[in-house]
């Protein structure tokens, strides 16, 4: 995913995401089973896991090993502007203000999350719209991907060879 | 019975090979002609050279991987051979650029449609770009030539359902169709040329011109990247490559320094004007990395009431050229039709929305076509194409704006596909763009259609064909090279891949590739033995 600009949004262009690269002293290493998701990361991403893939049989850790498997083969440049997407999402300072999700994520409910996708997809801001269609797409490929997925939607999967 | 690896049995007899991620110590390595990247221009120039008996070595920054490894995954496919795991877009990140990267470049992934260069475009060039050399009687023995070569010929069985739908669209409207040229040999029609072909039958540089080349001892180099060359603004000295690991990923450390009489440039678009940039090299008119084009594409979907199982089978068998040339090749965009393939984790990203509405668009994947519109950028004023920019890591991004002009193109291309797809028996109709929904009626579609705001993130666009960016042409305030495709600057500096094009090529543009890197190197092959 191409995030550059929301790398130089954090460094100046809004005090939330300035706080953010001042505090965002998120661990860059990865959590313990994982390549490249980190131990903050996955809140974030298991509350978001069961609204973005309403309507499938996705389970959460399996999304979660397909979505890290794809972001360790992304270039370390992709990398590191995914991890800021995901740190702007977690760090209280800037969740609060930029999602409407003042609380932990785990408390999160479905309607907030929805509401915040819905916010961030209509925003005005380039950065936000930029954001929501990443997130979509990294955790809908991380669930199509997977054989689990192929029976409700009607493919039989790769012929044999 | 089990597919022969014919790559697996090459190495077995012998083929000089370098895992750039297995090295234990720096390297240097010696050729007369050093290859930067193994596409289809590079290895084409690269199986030429050999054979004429220079000594070449290839240079590949993506791993090797072979018909054992394909398995037509999607989960493995995306994260091993393409360019950072499919993870490339326009600078905006509005555009999702699909570029092959591994040992035979995007000739691995493509779809295998292989058009030659319309006449048009190479009219174009001459008139406007001041190329000289490559009028349409010039290249034909060429074209002539790698169709042979490479078992081009029109697609011979039934096109498969989601295929079928644009010809019959068409068939229904009076638009021209045809069927499209494929390089394939005892081809099983699977569907799967995007993650690898399983059985050989594409061929793509993996089985055609790097076998070859490895054959007349030529060597490859891969998981290198090609970082700089060192260069007096005269003359390239040597280049630098750094090791990667098994990924293709980070760097190991290790070095390996190339030393060559002439070095061949064929990265593809983006990736050879960023070694240039990387290199400085010398730019005196700021052309480099300049009118980089993407034949930018905008998508269709539509559901039918009978089965397209639109993942199995040729993926791409049927054109439509109608919208083309139709204000001539400078007037306002024109544009070429076609259909991808859509297997699961690609469908669900394309059909858009989350959740119900997302899932409720999947269930019917099997019934559910999609077709593409490809946009003739760079013949026109108001179509000047991207620039290509380093990030900090000196890895480089495309900066490609989407304007007024290419808009209009994009609104038009929607209008034809819900025309041509409703008239081949859609029951709906779904611009994919995010604020778009299926619509049950043509005139209901083209309502929301002129409605849209094709604003960025909300239209969903693609690109699997870059080009330009080191132009060639005979005026050095305009382009990168001479019409030979020799650096203007640099004199034993050639460029041989897609990044040549002055424009867009208004086709796919493998077949373009080939022919043009095989014209060229037959010429230099001509100019290094007079010299030597």
């Amino acid at each position: 995913m191409q995030r550059r600009d929301l790398l130089r949004f954090s460094l100046g262009a809004s005090a939330f995401l300035a706080t953010t690269s001042l505090v965002g002293c998120t661990a860059q290493s990865p959590a313990t089973g994982y390549r490249a998701l980190r131990d903050d990361d996955l809140p974030l991403l298991s509350a978001l896991i069961p609204v973005v893939l309403a309507g499938t049989q996705a389970v959460d850790g399996l999304v979660l090993h397909s979505l890290d498997h794809k972001l360790a083969a992304l270039s370390p440049e992709m990398l590191k502007l995914t991890w800021q997407l995901f740190d702007v999402l977690s760090l209280p300072l800037t969740r609060g203000p930029l999602t409407g999700i003042w609380g932990a994520w785990q408390q999160a409910s479905a309607e907030q999350i929805n509401a915040f996708l819905q916010r961030w997809q209509g925003s005005s801001l380039n950065l936000l719209r930029m954001g929501h269609a990443s997130l979509l797409q990294l955790l809908l490929m991380a669930w199509y991907e997977r054989p689990e997925a192929w029976a409700a939607c009607g493919y039989p999967g790769p012929p044999k060879i | 019975m089990p597919v022969i690896d014919p790559f697996r049995q090459g190495l077995e007899r012998g083929w000089i090979t370098h895992d750039g991620s297995r090295l234990a110590n720096d390297l240097t390595l010696q050729a007369d002609i050093a290859v930067i990247g193994s596409g289809a221009g590079g290895a084409t120039s690269a199986q030429l050279l050999s054979a004429a008996g220079f000594k070449v070595l290839l240079i590949e920054e993506g791993p090797l991987k072979t018909s054992s490894d394909f398995h037509l995954l999607e989960s493995e496919a995306y994260a091993s051979l393409y360019q950072e795991g499919l993870g490339r877009m326009s600078k905006d990140g509005t555009i999702t650029i699909l570029q092959g990267r591994a040992v035979g470049g995007t000739t691995l992934v493509n779809w295998t449609s292989s058009f030659r260069t319309p006449p048009q475009t190479l009219a174009h060039w001459a008139q406007e770009h001041q190329v000289s050399g490559l009028s349409n009687e010039a290249l034909a023995p060429w074209f002539e030539r790698i169709e042979q070569q490479l078992g081009i010929s029109p697609w011979a069985l039934p096109p498969n359902a989601n295929n079928e739908v644009l010809r019959r669209g068409c068939e229904q409207l009076g638009y021209r169709w045809a069927v499209i040229p494929r390089n394939v040999r005892g081809c099983w029609n699977l569907g799967y040329c995007g993650m690898g072909c399983p059985v050989n039958a594409k061929q793509s540089m993996l089985v055609t011109s790097i076998p070859a080349t490895l054959d007349h001892g030529g060597e490859l180099l891969y998981l290198a990247r090609a970082e700089r060359f060192e260069h007096d603004g005269e003359r390239i000295a040597g280049l630098q490559c750094s090791a990667l690991d098994a990924n293709g990923i980070n760097t190991t450390g290790k070095q390996i320094s190339v030393r060559a009489r002439h070095y061949i440039l064929a990265g593809g678009g983006i990736n050879s004007p960023a070694l240039l940039l990387r290199s400085n090299a010398p730019d005196p008119h700021a052309r480099l990395g300049k009118r980089t084009f993407l034949h930018l594409v905008n998508f269709s979907a539509a559901r039918f009431n009978a089965r397209i199982d639109p993942y199995y089978g040729a993926p791409q068998s049927i054109y439509s050229d109608h919208f083309q040339w139709v204000g001539g090749s400078d007037g306002p965009i024109g544009y070429k039709l076609e259909v991808p393939p859509l297997h699961p984790a690609l469908a669900s990203t394309l059909l858009g929305g989350h959740g119900n509405d997302n899932a409720q668009r999947m269930a019917e994947l099997p019934h559910t076509h999609v077709m593409l519109a490809l946009l003739r950028d760079g013949f026109h004023p108001q179509s000047q194409g991207g620039a290509v920019e380093l990030r900090g890591d000196g890895s480089p991004v495309l900066d490609y704006p989407v304007n007024d002009y290419l808009r209009d193109g994009l609104r038009r291309a929607y209008r034809s596909m819900a025309h041509i797809q409703f008239a081949a028996g859609a029951t709906r109709v779904l611009p994919v763009h995010g604020d778009a929904r299926y619509a049950s009626s043509l005139s209901e579609a083209l309502t929301m259609i002129d409605e849209l705001s094709l604003a960025p993130y909300r239209t969903r666009l693609g690109s699997a064909h870059v080009m330009g960016g080191c132009a060639l042409g005979e005026d050095p305030r305009q382009a990168v090279c001479n019409s030979l495709g020799q650096h203007h600057q640099l004199e034993n500096l050639s460029i041989h891949d897609g990044s040549l094009f002055p424009t867009s090529i208004g086709a796919n543009p493998q077949l373009s590739v080939y022919a043009l890197s095989a014209k060229l190197t037959d010429a230099l092959i001509t100019r290094l033995a007079h010299n030597a």
